[in-house]
């Protein structure tokens, strides 16, 4: 029932928002990990605004294990995400929206 | 130059760190960055990207690990982890050259007791190297001492003795023997008295009373008359009234004794000497070999010795300008090879 309801909230959310929203978000929101956390967890590794962008990039147009930042544990229990279908433009375009929504420089006090 | 303060920034930059590990674990909730009154900081990524900066100079090289520009020290350290995705964290503090003034202070410190250790060393060392000159200067010493000493008694009983005997009631042949040994014996008691003087001058405090030079001079002439007679020398005497000077009696008969040993000694064969005693002046002329003009000025150097004809030790014009000098008088030498010298005083 769950599963059915999930399901449909993403197709009803597939006709909503800007690329990232409708290819990254509505699938994290359900399959997790939290975008954010995750966000971080690139920033922690990879630190600059052009090193995160081309570890997001090399990850979704080839996911595997290696390049994966989630935990060994995670990836046994849930595997590694699928190849994202974008196009080079449309998948660059969703890592630039990503990372305006949650980068650092600029919004530090 | 930087070890004193770099464990103060270290302190610093892992204040800096603490903090931006907070601000990352709290998934940019909370993004205030810290603030301190001692030092100001400033955040990189990893491509020399500024992400957050409180510098004044913005200018950093990242590439250092503590470099100073103007009167700023930059410290920079890089955190175990890009929390925010910092990898480079920049302290900025004020140089109040607190480390020059240490340095300096060191310098002095450690430079002033190395001094007086090696002065210490140098001092034992150089006791110890010296040890044995010492031991020879001091037998030399004693010897001299005490063959001066020695030489008083049999000097006085020659001279003493030679006083005695009247020379009108000895043949002319023994007369000439006897006047020879009093030449001799005032000789050597000249010597026996310059050496005394210079080894007990400085021991010997001087008497001051108002010395009769005309008296004076005409004692010591009188004495050397037999030395100048053996030399066929003629004293010229332009002493006519009574001359005085507050002085040591017995050292200013050694300064008169010795100028006019010295006009006896280098005196030719059949010589004057000419004493003019006035007011306030005193002149003692030869008519002897003289001295080039170039070496007056060391004639009253000790062991000073122009002319290795006659005998003596160099001693006797030390002596007379050492005198001079306690009584304040001008010594002034006039002399012209194979015309002679002359002596003038002034006080």
């Amino acid at each position: 029932m769950v599963k059915i309801v999930g399901i449909l909230l993403l197709l009803v959310s597939l006709g909503f928002g800007n690329i990232y929203e409708k290819n990254c978000v509505n699938c994290h929101k359900i399959f997790g990990p939290d975008l954010k956390k995750l966000f971080f967890a690139y920033l922690l590794k990879y630190s600059s605004e052009k090193r995160v962008k081309k570890a997001l990039y090399e990850y979704l147009k080839n996911p595997n294990p290696k390049k994966s930042i989630m935990p060994k544990e995670y990836l046994k229990l849930k595997g590694v995400k699928k190849r994202s279908k974008l196009s080079d433009k449309e998948l660059k375009k969703a890592i630039n929206i990503y990372w305006e929504k949650y980068r650092v420089i600029g919004r530090i006090k | 130059m930087f070890s004193q303060i770099r464990p103060k920034l270290t302190e610093y930059a892992k204040d800096v760190i603490y903090r931006l590990k907070e601000m990352h674990q709290s998934l940019g909730e909370d993004l205030h960055y810290p603030r301190y009154s001692g030092f100001k900081s400033a955040i990189y990524d990893a491509d020399h990207v500024k992400i957050f900066s409180l510098l004044e100079n913005n200018s950093v090289k990242l590439d250092k690990v503590i470099y100073k520009t103007g009167k700023k020290i930059h410290f920079i350290k890089e955190p175990d982890a890009y929390y925010l995705g910092t990898k480079y964290v920049v302290i900025e503090v004020e140089d109040n050259e607190e480390w020059l003034k240490n340095t300096i202070k060191n310098i002095f410190i450690f430079g002033f007791l190395f001094l007086i250790f090696m002065g210490f060393i140098g001092y034992f060392l150089t006791k110890l190297f010296l040890k044995p000159m010492k031991e020879s200067f001091m037998l030399l010493d004693n010897f001299i001492k005490d063959t001066t000493h020695e030489l008083n008694t049999p000097i006085s009983a020659i001279l003493a003795n030679i006083e005695t005997i009247d020379k009108h009631k000895i043949d002319e042949k023994l007369q000439k023997k006897i006047n020879r040994i009093d030449i001799a014996a005032r000789t050597i008691s000249n010597i026996y008295q310059d050496l005394t003087y210079l080894i007990l001058h400085k021991k010997i405090s001087s008497i001051i009373e108002n010395v009769n030079l005309k008296e004076l001079l005409l004692q010591r002439v009188s004495y050397f008359k037999i030395l100048a007679q053996s030399k066929k020398i003629d004293f010229v005497l332009n002493i006519n009234e009574d001359i005085f000077i507050e002085a040591d009696k017995k050292k200013m008969a050694k300064l008169i004794d010795n100028i006019l040993s010295n006009a006896i000694k280098y005196n030719r064969v059949g010589g004057k000497i000419y004493i003019t005693l006035k007011d306030r002046y005193l002149s003692i002329k030869d008519t002897g070999i003289g001295i080039p003009k170039e070496k007056i000025k060391d004639m009253f150097k000790r062991y000073k010795r122009f002319n290795q004809s006659e005998g003596g030790f160099g001693i006797g014009l030390n002596i007379v300008y050492m005198i001079a000098k306690e009584f304040s008088i001008d010594i002034e030498i006039k002399s012209k090879e194979k015309e002679g010298t002359e002596v003038i005083l002034r006080w």
